[in-house]
């Protein structure tokens, strides 16, 4: 391992369906702001800026150059990252890298996205390969709504299960100032009168189409301790590629292929010392782009036992007062500003870890935290923060 | 962190039309290259198979990525029949972005695996919701027109009898 990374400053702005009222770049330029003032520092003390999006979204060409002044990257080094859904934590890994090699004190780390500007489902559809399953394609949507009729005949979970998990996930986007969409959901009907989009994938049951960005400032060791009281350590990042299972969708049918997950989760696990993941680790803020994928990923980062997943909704232990909380910050099916996501989820888990989540800070003491990103189909980033290293 | 604010003046897009259609040309490559023929001018699914592992590479490929080897021309005429695994439907529009197609509604997307042990997604015949839930043993039915798109010169798996 290298020198030791903390993240020093968190910033992000709110999130909505539409933002008239700014650019990109100028939008973009809230987030880093707020992380700057969180860590009392100004552009000058940041060496190097690392930016990801899904740029084909917005279709804009390089939008990193066009917000190099919004940024404070005049005349700086930083590169441009994209890696699909993964993105903002694989921009997260990639300052990480750099400060933990030495080559940097200071890296600002920055994910966003203005879906507003384009056709999101069109972009992910088009993400296919162009001689291989074009026109067959439904976007996202079509693949997580296969998974979630897989996930209910293979485990047993009910729909009322996924409206469980999104009644949680409203009651956390409620508390959370920065979150997109504060439903104030009150029982599992309402969430089950909700019309399908694609069977059996109802409306509540899926992420929204957010506008957004979160900035991260990440410093060096002797750096960190000067800038904050509260460094929140970067114990380890895990990237597993796997090019699309064979079918070309996010789930496996035949239960015969490896889990990217599984594998990034297991490979974190040992490396750490981590034998009981939801004891040893506090809390998680997990890549679910619908409640009916998070069921699955408790198992596939090994949460649960498999094919259990539900059974830790219906016990209420991944609630904001449960014994291993995840989401309280409403996570991605309330708030997906896709480039941006996995950024905030890396930014809230440090929040929890500081004990600065404010209204959805959760009830157990976090000192290590995890946070996860699903892109690709079928790459993960897995990320570990703890209060001390 | 920031929080809303109300603007002044109430802001408005910029919107740009762009008239002319983009133009992409694509390389299909040697080995999908032999799919996007085969599946043309024979009506047949080929792939080739790893060297090393055994295993069908799906679509075809020329390295095997599990054993890090390079896939030679080991070609397996596959069976156009196969078993749905998963399934969905639309139950809002969508636009096809690639062919600018306004999509049928509902419309049955499978996970379907052939017999040969690969597994591709592809459209459904059967497009009654009820019904949907018992087709199983699926076949291929080739485009008559329109063809030369590769797995797209299946117009969709029809249900056959088990
Ligand atoms: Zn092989």
């Amino acid at each position: 391992m290298g020198n030791r990374v903390a993240i020093v400053g968190i910033g992000q702005t709110y999130h909505k369906s539409n933002r008239k009222d700014v650019t990109q770049p100028e939008m973009v330029a809230e987030a880093v702001r707020a992380a700057l003032t969180d860590a009392q520092m100004k552009p000058k003390d940041v060496e190097a800026v690392f930016t990801s999006n899904m740029e084909t979204f917005e279709g804009m060409y390089l939008p990193d150059h066009m917000m190099v002044d919004e940024v404070g990257a005049f005349m700086k080094p930083g590169l441009k990252v994209n890696t699909g859904g993964t993105t903002g934590a694989s921009v997260v890994e990639e300052g990480f890298h750099f400060v933990a090699s030495g080559l940097f004190d200071t890296a600002l780390v920055i994910g966003f996205e203005k879906q507003d500007c384009g056709d999101t489902t069109a972009a992910i559809t088009a993400a296919v390969t162009p001689v291989w399953g074009k026109g067959v394609a439904t976007g996202a949507i079509g693949e997580f709504a296969k998974q979630a009729l897989t996930y209910m005949q293979k485990t047993g979970a009910k729909e009322e299960h996924a409206a469980m998990i999104r009644l949680k996930a409203d009651k956390g986007a409620c508390k959370n100032p920065y979150a997109h969409l504060k439903l104030g959901l009150k029982s599992i009907e309402e969430v089950l009168n909700s019309g399908y989009l694609v069977w059996p994938l109802r409306l509540l049951d899926f992420c929204p189409q957010s506008v957004g960005a979160c900035a991260l400032i990440l410093a060096s060791e002797h750096k960190a301790k000067k800038i904050t009281k509260k460094p929140v350590w970067i114990a380890d990042v895990v990237t597993v590629h796997q090019e699309p299972f064979r079918a070309g969708s996010f789930g496996d049918p035949t239960g015969t292929e490896e889990y990217s997950q599984d594998i990034a989760a297991e490979r974190l696990y040992k490396r750490n010392g981590i034998t009981n993941p939801t004891k040893d680790i506090c809390m998680a803020e997990i890549y679910e782009p619908s409640n009916w994928e998070e069921m699955s990923h408790y198992e596939h980062y090994h949460f649960c036992e498999k094919n259990e997943g539900w059974k830790m909704v219906e016990k209420g232990i991944t609630e904001m007062e449960g014994a291993f909380p995840v989401n309280p910050s409403g996570g991605v099916i309330a708030t997906n500003p896709i480039g941006a996501t996995p950024t905030i989820r890396v930014a809230e888990a440090a929040l929890q870890v500081r004990g600065d989540a404010g209204e959805h800070q959760v009830t157990r003491d976090v000192h290590t935290a995890m946070a996860t990103a699903l892109g690709g189909p079928n790459w993960t980033v897995v990320t570990l923060l703890k209060r001390s290293l | 962190m920031t929080t809303e604010k109300k603007a002044e003046k109430k802001p408005e897009y910029i919107k740009v039309e762009i008239a002319r259609p983009r133009a992409y040309k694509w390389s299909s490559g040697k080995y999908l290259g032999k799919l996007y023929k085969e599946a043309l001018e024979n009506r047949k699914l080929v792939t080739n198979r790893c060297p090393k592992c055994k295993q069908l590479l799906w679509p075809p490929a020329g390295v095997c990525g599990r054993c890090n080897v390079e896939a030679g021309e080991d070609w397996v005429v596959m069976s156009g029949e196969g078993t749905v695994l998963q399934y969905t439907y639309l139950v809002f529009p969508l636009w096809d972005p690639h062919y600018g197609d306004r999509l049928a509604n509902p419309y049955p997307t499978a996970t379907i695996k052939l017999d040969d042990g690969v597994f591709l997604v592809h459209f459904l015949e059967e497009k009654d919701p009820e019904k949907l839930k018992n087709v199983k043993r699926v076949q291929a039915v080739w485009k008559e027109e329109g063809r030369g798109r590769g797995l797209g010169d299946i117009l969709y798996f029809r249900t056959i009898d088990e």
